[in-house]
């Protein structure tokens, strides 16, 4: 018998579930599909016997009758307590999901921005703090926001000094709650995990909460599922699940390069290898 | 004229001067430019099926794309023109003319196949018909009706020749991709003309609409009360009132979106977006999504409501017995159509809005499969008990039901908001839409062909070639459209030139070549259909006048009827489906037969034997 019920099993095309509610998402998605193949069976089988036992002959007639309330309120009653409970069930796990007031304590906070074609990331470095930029500030760094600064930093913020970006790819702690703010640049993106079960369209001019607990490492894809243009397709992301040493190693490594990147250079004292033509042929 | 009885003496001249008065007509009067709504509804039906190729063409371009990513397209590929491939004569398509197909197979099959069809040709040639009347209430109108549709197709076509060539932000045209063109103020792209076709084609929905609601409550048959009428024509007066409601709402967010393509508002965009185009900003793009999602899913209960209708007649004639639950079937087409318009923000889910409306949203889009439920066991009912003929017809609607079936069972999946979440802008979705699309109207829209062909032209369709279409068009669709459910679940997106630059879709290419050679195998089907219709205009069997033994007052009028329908006064006695009646020798028995009855639990009892079935052969 599970044999024959392995045939039917579409829920192996999934990709290997990673989250939490990814979990609840996969289990309501089984519950529903079962009930829709009992359903499938079901009809596809009275309509199967019907067309068979009920064929023509011309020795026959049919059976002239119009209905029966009874039986038309019945096969509304009962299909309506079964689609209302799926819908109370679901709207259980999407409250805990996508209401703001239910976003759980963030372990980590990431600004995400979607831009033809392409991801970028913003980590508030290790005072866990942004400094002041288009999320935290919309008034005043929404106008911030240009190619080349896409989070809208406000620079003169000292708390942004050790904020940094990644490109295409980001990393975040395994067993955590990743809260991300999500936006676009330019036209609708859409931030979609497959393994997590995450998908958040993001909107040019405000932001979304995008939040999961991953409790697999490894890496992982990001993909665009929005149309966003001809390049839709090639708005590919890998991240990776690290366990939360190797996370805050990383952290570490990356506030140290952007803080290097942001400070004047040093200067070097004057020397024979340094001086200016100009100076030689004083 | 064949014999006529009794009562219609003055009728009978009142028709043979109007018949005569028809033949003085010019050519371009009789075919091009005719009020008369069977030459309209053929107009539709030619139209919608020339619409029907060219979107065909383009979704094999993205088949064969994505089952073969970067390699060129065969026997055909050389000659593409070069702005739709990467050199001229590689024949492998960009990825920028990709989204033009995606964009253009969706808009004309939605816009210039499937609602001309079934409410343009349908409501056409059914609806006087059906009611016993002479045309429709505004003739004229409905000329226009139908005149607005082949340039408003053409003006979308057009956008091959713009600088951007077609429009390409999706069907759905969500701004700001399809505000920001990048290009200067007053500057038409294909995205332009793209809105202008839509809102062109939303003139002519809404002008049939008004025509049907204005015909059907005015112009039926002596005797015809309202719940005499047959399914279909209820189902098309209920989608009428839909067109009639909904239509507005899609012409003000397209010409808002109008004026921000072309005039650079900002209805629908916000400041500071970084891009080449200069506009004002403080615009909201989601505010575009719910004022077109507002029409958009009402229509496609436009899409599919006439059909229910259509086959509702075709599987009561064919199991030669009333339709089960009449009147339920009426209310649930008008449940379908109330609670079409509080479902929309159900394509919104992970838009971004409120989440407290997908909430909402969830809840009405789940109780809205309520009453496509009654309709299914309704039709089950029908054929329980019934002496079941399986004319191409009759193969058409089994298969309409059975696989609005499988289609509406893959929609409680994404009514469900957070299963959403995953399955949303994937091809989870795709194989939804062309369930009840494509499983549901198209093969509803054929039934129809079939049934109807012989009192549209006097002649017989091949039933032996119908039967061969019928077949290979129900395997290829099944092996084209079944598949994408598996692809949805890999999480394969949609709208993407090239699954193979995600490591989690590698291993679904196997699954995408399959759908592939479906797809082709669909679409050359399709070609036995229209020579069977094109062959069988001269070269088919006769029609009599009631082939299918039916008894509907479409049958009483003569083989291929003239300017003003029937031949004899037309009084209606009964409901429209009293067939295999207790006490009637004959197991049909028209509506415009007279003859009392009377009804016992549910059945209907003929007073006496009345068995002189006029039109019968």
């Amino acid at each position: 018998m599970d044999r024959i019920l392995s045939y039917f099993d579409m829920l192996p095309w999934f990709p290997e579930n990673t989250s939490t509610f990814g979990g609840e998402l996969d289990s309501l998605f089984a519950i529903i599909y079962w009930i829709s193949v009992g359903i499938f069976f079901l009809t596809f089988g009275i309509l199967g016997y019907f067309l068979v036992k009920y064929r023509y002959r011309h020795d026959r007639r049919g059976y002239n009758y119009h209905g029966n309330n009874v039986v038309e309120l019945t096969w509304t009653v009962l299909p309506t307590i079964l689609f209302a409970w799926i819908g109370l069930y679901s709207d259980d796990i999407w409250e805990r999901t996508k209401y703001s007031s239910r976003l759980p304590q963030a372990d980590v906070q990431v600004l995400v921005m979607g831009k033809t074609f392409g991801w970028q990331f913003l980590y508030p470095g290790a005072d866990g703090e942004f400094g002041r930029n288009a999320y935290t500030d919309r008034d005043n760094c929404r106008k911030l926001i240009t190619g080349l600064n896409p989070f809208g930093i406000d620079s003169t913020d000292p708390r942004s000094m050790d904020d940094f970006t990644t490109e295409n790819q980001f990393k975040v702690p395994v067993n955590a709650n990743v809260v991300m703010h999500g936006s676009s640049q330019d036209v609708l993106h859409s931030f979609f995990l497959p393994h997590a079960r995450v998908k958040q369209d993001v909107v040019p001019g405000t932001w979304m909460n995008i939040w999961y607990n991953i409790f697999k490492t490894g890496k992982f894809e990001l993909a665009c599922a929005e149309l966003c243009g001809g390049g839709h397709y090639s708005m590919r992301a890998e991240y990776e699940v690290l366990s939360k040493s190797s996370y805050d190693a990383w952290v570490d490594k990356k506030v140290a390069e952007a803080i290097a990147a942001r400070s004047p250079q040093p200067t070097v004292a004057p020397s024979a290898d340094t001086a200016t033509v100009a100076s030689l042929t004083k | 004229m064949s014999t006529a009885t009794i009562e219609t003496a003055t009728p009978v001249a009142h028709e043979e001067h109007a018949h005569e008065h028809h033949h003085d007509l010019p050519w371009y009067r009789k075919y091009v430019f005719s009020t008369d709504h069977k030459v309209i509804a053929k107009q539709f039906m030619l139209s919608s099926l020339f619409f029907l190729f060219i979107g065909g063409a383009f979704a094999l371009f993205i088949r064969w794309q994505l089952a073969y990513p970067g390699k060129p397209v065969p026997v055909i590929g050389s000659i593409l023109p070069a702005t739709w491939v990467t050199e001229p004569g590689s024949g492998i398509i960009t990825p920028e003319f990709y989204t033009q197909l995606l964009t253009m197979h969706g808009s004309i099959m939605i816009f210039f196949v499937i609602i001309p069809f079934a409410a343009g040709m349908f409501g056409n040639f059914c609806i006087p018909l059906m009611i016993g009347t002479d045309d429709m209430a505004l003739p004229r109108l409905n000329m226009w009706s139908f005149w607005l549709v082949p340039p408003a197709g053409l003006i979308m076509l057009a956008g091959f020749f713009t600088d951007t060539g077609y429009a390409a932000a999706g069907w759905t045209s969500y701004p700001p991709l399809s505000a920001m063109t990048g290009l200067e103020k007053f500057t038409i792209s294909g995205q332009t003309l793209w809105l202008i076709s839509v809102f062109l084609v939303g003139f002519s929905s809404i002008m049939g609409a008004v025509n049907y609601v204005t015909t059907v409550l005015n112009k039926r048959a002596k005797g015809m009360k309202l719940f005499d009428m047959p399914l279909t024509v209820w189902a098309l007066f209920i989608t009428a009132i839909l067109v009639t409601l909904g239509t507005p709402v899609l012409a003000a967010g397209l010409a808002m979106l109008f004026m921000d393509n072309f005039l650079h508002t900002s209805f629908f965009l916000p400041d500071n977006l970084v891009t080449s185009s200069k506009y004002f900003g403080g615009g909201q793009p989601i505010l575009f999504q719910h004022v077109f999602w507002f029409y958009s899913h009402p229509a496609v209960y436009i899409m599919i409501l006439p059909l229910m209708g259509i086959v509702s007649d075709v599987m009561a004639t064919f199991s030669r017995k009333p339709i089960y639950g009449y009147k339920a079937m009426v209310f649930a087409i008008a449940g379908i159509a109330f609670l079409g318009f509080i479902v929309w923000g159900h394509h919104m889910f992970q838009s971004g809005m409120n989440p407290l409306l997908g909430t909402t949203f969830m809840l009405s889009t789940i109780v809205i499969a309520v009453p496509s439920s009654i309709k299914v066991f309704n039709w089950l009912g029908t054929l329980w008990r019934g002496n079941i003929k399986f004319s191409t017809a009759m193969l058409n609607a089994l298969a309409f039901v059975s696989m609005f079936i499988i289609g509406g069972l893959s929609g409680v999946f994404m009514a469900s908001a957070p299963v959403d979440i995953y399955i949303h802008d994937t091809y989870f979705i795709v194989a939804h839409i062309h369930y009840v699309l494509f499983g549901g109207s198209l093969f509803g829209i054929f039934a129809g062909i079939y049934y109807w062909y012989p009192k549209m032209y006097g002649k017989m369709l091949n039933e032996r070639w119908g039967r061969l279409h019928f077949v290979l068009t129900f395997i290829t669709f099944n092996v084209t459209f079944f598949p994408m459910h598996v692809l949805g679940l890999g999480g394969h997106m949609r709208r993407i030139y090239d699954p193979n630059v995600y490591d989690f879709l590698k291993g679904l290419s196997d699954v995408n070549e399959v759908i592939t050679i479906g797809a082709i195998g669909l679409g050359f089907a399709q070609l036995i259909l229209v020579f069977n219709v094109l062959y069988s205009l001269k070269k088919g069997k006769r029609a009599p006048r009631n082939p299918w033994r039916a008894n509907t007052l479409e049958w009483a009028a003569p083989e291929h009827p003239g300017h003003g329908n029937f031949d004899r006064d037309i009084t209606v006695y009964r409901g429209p489906y009293e067939y295999s009646v207790e006490g009637r020798k004959s197991d049909y028995w028209p509506q415009w037969e007279p003859g009392a009855s009377k009804t016992v639990h549910h059945h209907t009892v003929a007073v006496e034997d009345d068995s002189r079935s006029f039109g019968s052969h």
